[in-house]
């Protein structure tokens, strides 16, 4: 990657949906090449957190700082949806073959032939040659998974931030997911990954975050000791 | 930038427009409502003449057989817009034609006293009959004139479709009843707020009278199972003059197209056209421009038997 | 008295012989019917996205206020707008009376609350995913907006082809705005009831057949690229 290591943080974010807190001065950092996961029950705030920092829901208040100082949501939003990339949990896939979906997440067309090469590269690179021009309404839950993962890839991100990416999978789609997520990783695409079930995460995961009642909290990998997770880039 | 937030029942997404976008929309709005405005502004070299007339000069013809020649003589184009003479008259007032082309002078007379129309021409004129079920109900064929006729029908109540549009034949019609010191009634008198070849046809699906002015019977003849009634009458002549509409209250108007229309109907060429128009063996209008006598009945029977 | 069937015939003589009077008012209806969608449905369908995504005080009144909208007469449109374009009206200065512009205005106003309200409905079927996964692959909003559309694209196309159902066959408004003069603002509907009432009925019945056929056409080629675009 030409431009240097991602650091970006996002600082006492609150967001509240009308009594209930889901957020509570959560503050949490994305650095490239590293892997977050983010663990807490079902409903917790986990996805509001994860579109927050994709720029795709406003919070109440937060402030973000992108390498040149702290600023307001509302003012960076647009320049968070050109760096972060977010997944849903069922990723969604445009009416159209696995190609056009691929061809999307390319913004500049003009070189055809190019176009072409590298949507032939992110469909060998997520295993996805055969089924290049099935509709992609009618593909699996793994292939789904798959389709979207390659287009992250081609959309080279700076994050990369996953909504429950393995949840109603097989285990062989599990482990091509993560085989691909690796590879993101390695890449230097910050990684943020939200799941109940942080097992699945842990050959990958540099460090668990738990948010539980409105409060994120780092959680050490013995699993015992949980400190709050505050201001740590400070 | 302005941006709307947006949101289903718990989730928010933010939807930005640009502001040049939205300024350039706004433009091209703008831009596609007040040009056409523009283009009709030039009055000086304006080819467009707005005629609004009755639905009797465009329903029997006379018009697509007239306006062809003046346009190719002339350039100029004539919108026709064929309503009942009070709207035409309306129109007129409002400024919404150039010129009209109407039958009903009493009408005429006080749009041009009101200062709407500066001067009215006399075009043609043709008459009025009363049409009606061929076993003629009423039996008004025996009757010495018109206002005879009408009291027969209101005495018999015999079904009678009026034409209820303010149109020239309405005006008069509503006098015929007036001259006869009748108030209809609703029961047998019926209004259908239509045109006059609509109210043909409503009266032969009823078996009822109705007036109408000699030049659309024609065209609709034999089309329809009336008959001719009564005619003849002295009171039964209809003449058709044609207006300006006047430049005091509309500056824009385009008078000069109007003037052009009023000088080429009231010449020679084109009373001669109008003399000449025929449906089958039958000339429909007599052309009046020349002279300022009163049509006597003779003209009239001889025109049409 | 021409029978039916004797008018029928006639009608379609004047169809297949290529009537020019007969042709002139198909075109004329299609070229402003056409010209009023086109105008209408970029800002119809902006309005209805906005209405189903977005969020600001009297959404809710403005999306049953088309719902409401749907059902005015088209002559009361007519009326409205011939009062304000009339000389005597408030934009009588643009000399828009009884010319093919006023008949557009006419059907775009017709033609917006159908296209905004069936819009609405359609884009609000949209799976919200399409819009964020748009956006966080890097769409700009009016792509996205434009990404979001083709998803939904066959209700769309409904919405239009109502739309053009519509506007095409309203009479009323069209008789008023454009005064149904020859070759000028003569369209079908129009030319259908003066043909009517001079008791002309093989030109009403030959353009009623066109109608119908526009109908059917417009309809079988709804089914048919909704049968080539979707997996069975």
């Amino acid at each position: 990657m030409i431009e240097s290591p991602l650091k970006l943080h996002f600082n006492d974010i609150h967001k509240r949906f009308g009594k209930r807190h889901v957020l509570i001065g959560a503050n949490i950092q994305l650095s490239g090449g590293a892997c977050t996961v983010l663990t807490g029950p079902n409903g917790v705030g986990k996805t509001t957190l994860l579109r927050i920092m994709a720029g795709l829901e406003k919070p109440d208040r937060g402030s973000i700082d992108m390498g040149l100082g702290a600023t307001r949501w509302r003012r960076c939003y647009a320049a968070l949806r050109t760096r972060i990339l977010y997944l849903h949990q069922h990723p969604y896939l445009f009416d159209g073959s696995v190609s056009s979906n691929l061809a999307y997440a390319i913004s500049d067309k003009h070189n055809r032939c190019l176009c072409q090469q590298r949507i032939k590269e992110a469909l060998k690179w997520a295993g996805l040659t055969a089924i290049a021009e099935n509709h992609a309404k009618t593909v699996s839950g793994g292939e789904r998974q798959r389709v979207a993962l390659a287009r992250a890839w081609l959309r080279e991100p700076r994050a990369l931030l996953l909504d429950e990416p393995t949840a109603n999978l097989d285990p062989e789609a599990r482990t091509r997911t993560l085989e691909l997520l690796f590879r993101l990783k390695e890449s230097g695409i910050a990684l943020l990954i939200a799941s109940h079930d942080p097992h699945h995460f842990a050959s990958l995961a540099d460090k668990h975050l738990q948010l539980t009642q409105g409060i994120l909290a780092e959680e050490l990998s013995d699993n015992t000791n949980v400190t709050p997770f505050r201001r740590a880039h400070s | 930038m302005i941006y709307i937030p947006c949101s289903s029942a718990h989730k928010i997404m933010h939807l930005t427009l640009h502001k040049r976008e939205i300024q350039a929309l706004l433009i091209s709005l703008l831009a596609m409502f007040t040009l056409p405005a523009a283009a009709d502004g030039n009055n000086t070299t304006n080819p467009l003449i707005r005629l609004a007339t009755t639905t009797s000069t465009e329903n029997s013809g006379l018009l697509n057989h007239l306006l062809p020649v003046f346009q190719s003589a002339t350039g100029y184009r004539v919108h026709v817009i064929a309503v009942g003479t009070g709207k035409a008259l309306r129109m007129g007032q409002d400024g919404d034609v150039d010129v009209v082309l109407v039958h009903a002078p009493q009408a005429e007379a006080g749009f041009v006293d009101a200062g709407y129309g500066d001067h009215r021409h006399a075009v043609m004129y043709n008459d009025f009959v009363v049409v009606g079920p061929g076993n003629d109900p009423a039996n008004i064929k025996t009757a010495d004139n018109i206002t005879a006729a009408m009291g027969k029908i209101a005495t018999m109540q015999s079904l009678f479709i009026s034409r209820g549009d303010d149109s020239g034949t309405h005006k008069k019609e509503k006098l015929l009843w007036k001259t006869a010191g009748i108030k209809p009634d609703n029961g047998w008198h019926k209004e259908a707020g239509q045109g006059m070849g609509k109210v043909l046809q409503i009266a032969a699906e009823l078996d009822a009278y109705t007036l109408t002015d000699r030049g659309t019977w024609l065209a609709y003849r034999d089309k329809s199972t009336l008959t001719i009634l009564f005619e003849g009458d002295e009171a039964l002549h209809n003449p058709y003059g044609i207006i300006a509409v006047s430049t005091t209250r509309y500056a824009d108007i385009n008078h000069t197209g109007a003037l052009a229309l009023v000088k080429w109907i009231t010449s020679g060429e084109a009373q001669q056209l109008i003399g000449d128009y025929r449906i089958g063996k039958t000339r429909l209008f007599t052309p009046s421009a020349n002279s300022d006598r009163v049509a006597t009945l003779d003209d009239i029977s001889d025109n049409h038997q | 008295m021409e029978t039916l069937g004797n008018a029928t015939s006639n009608a379609l003589f004047l169809l297949i012989s290529g009537d020019a009077e007969l042709w002139k008012i198909v075109a004329i209806s299609f070229q402003v019917s056409i010209t009023a969608i086109l105008i209408a449905t970029p800002p119809a369908l902006l309005t209805a996205f906005v209405l189903a995504y977005g969020k600001f005080p009297g959404r809710r009144v403005l999306i049953s206020l088309f719902s409401t909208l749907l059902s005015i007469p088209a002559v009361v449109i007519g009326l409205t707008l011939y009062l304000l374009l009339s000389r005597q009206g408030p934009l009588g200065e643009w000399r828009l009376l009884f010319t093919q512009t006023a008949m557009i205005l006419g059907q775009i106003a017709l033609s917006f609350p159908i296209l905004v309200a069936m819009g609405h409905s359609a884009l609000q079927s949209a799976d919200r995913r399409a819009w964020e996964t748009a956006l966080t692959l890097g769409a700009n909003p009016l792509h996205a907006v434009a990404t979001v559309m083709w998803e939904v694209r066959f209700g769309l196309l409904a919405a239009l082809l109502a739309a053009f159902g519509r506007i095409v066959a309203e009479v009323g408004a069209s008789m008023m705005l454009g005064g149904n003069i020859l070759n000028y603002t003569r369209n079908i509907p129009t030319a259908i009831a003066l043909e009517t009432s001079k008791g002309d009925f093989s030109q009403g019945i030959a353009l009623g057949i066109v109608l119908l056929a526009l109908s059917f056409t417009l309809n079988a080629l709804f089914y048919h690229l909704r049968g080539g675009g979707q997996p069975a």
